[in-house]
């Protein structure tokens, strides 16, 4: 992928979602898995597959803790997953600023 | 509570392919004003809780120890006014503060419980050092009157200015230093004046970042 790119794991309407959402908490915070739910309103299998191409990139960790009825899973961003993130609203910008639209904040 | 996940519907998972830039841009906006509005504590209804509690529960010892010659200090019925007041204003934050981190873990939690840990162990130790003043034979003008309202306004004040520096908030630290401010110059106003100063600064103040704080809170 070229600097001018926009990352394709994070291209993804879903995606964008999970990362942008997850980048409004502090560093060194996580969310657990059934609030980024209901914040994303993504069924559970779909979270969940998206999640995994995430943390397959490096984006983001799932942190599991308990078993059975009694088991969370929370998700958080990364260093990778915030750097990846301001360099795909840098160059949604430019591409923005190319077709004169306004750019995301 | 179970969030065991399958894959079973994971197979309509979407790309990028259709999504062209304003749509990206569209989604960052509308996302990230969701999260903000649903993860952050709204510091304002905090603090017109606290402020009208403040107000209220401290102009109530007022209203009982105006006109006290010699000074014997506040009945107990506006003590447990201001225990209600306090507690009515404690309960809607915690409801409140509950809402927006619901299913947040990591830093900012444990943030949030030592700033509660040094607030409860500073007012203990205030009541603590009031036992002790009372002891040391000071009258009751100075341990019931100036130190009892003014000691626990300046634990607050030190606890939301501390608190300020860990969350960058231009708000807690606003208050911080008001609250402080109060506490000690409301202490010559003597043992009648300082429950009235309290009153009307500390509440006013509350009220006052309440308006000011999410114009603050942008610049941090």
């Amino acid at each position: 992928m070229s600097e001018d790119e926009l990352d394709p794991v994070i291209h993804a309407p879903a995606r964008l979602r999970i990362v942008v959402t997850l980048a409004a908490l502090p560093d060194g915070d996580n969310l657990s898995f059934t609030r980024l739910q209901d914040l994303i309103g993504l069924t559970p299998g779909n979270l969940i597959t998206h999640l995994r191409k995430l943390d397959d990139a490096g984006y983001v960790r799932m942190e599991k803790s308990g078993s059975g009825v009694n088991g969370t899973t929370s998700v958080s961003l990364t260093r990778e997953g915030r750097a990846a993130l301001d360099r795909y609203r840098r160059v949604l910008r430019d591409l923005l600023d190319q077709a004169g639209s306004t750019p995301p904040r | 509570m179970n969030e065991d996940v399958d894959m079973k519907d994971g197979a309509g998972l979407d790309d990028g392919a259709d999504l062209d830039p304003q749509g990206a841009a569209a989604i960052m906006q509308e996302a990230g004003e969701r999260a903000r509005r649903e993860l952050r504590v709204s510091h304002p209804v905090t603090f017109i809780a606290g402020g009208v509690a403040w107000l209220l529960g401290y102009g109530a010892i007022w209203f009982s120890v105006r006109g006290q010659h010699p000074y014997q200090g506040p009945a107990p019925e506006a003590a447990v006014i201001q225990v209600v007041l306090v507690g009515f204003a404690v309960a809607i934050a915690a409801s409140v503060i509950g809402r927006a981190t619901s299913g947040v873990g990591g830093l900012s939690m444990v943030q949030r419980r030592i700033s509660i840990l040094a607030l409860a162990i500073g007012i203990i130790a205030v009541l603590v050092l009031e036992a002790a003043i009372d002891h040391a034979g000071a009258s009751r003008a100075v341990v019931f009157g100036v130190y009892q309202a003014a000691a626990p306004v300046l634990v607050a004040g030190v606890v939301y200015v501390a608190s300020s520096a860990v969350r960058l908030s231009w708000t807690m630290l606003g208050l911080g230093l008001w609250l402080v401010a109060v506490a000690a110059g409301g202490a010559f106003a003597g043992p009648v004046g300082v429950w009235a100063v309290t009153a009307l600064a500390g509440g006013l103040g509350y009220l006052l970042m309440a308006a000011l704080g999410p114009a603050l809170d942008r610049h941090q």
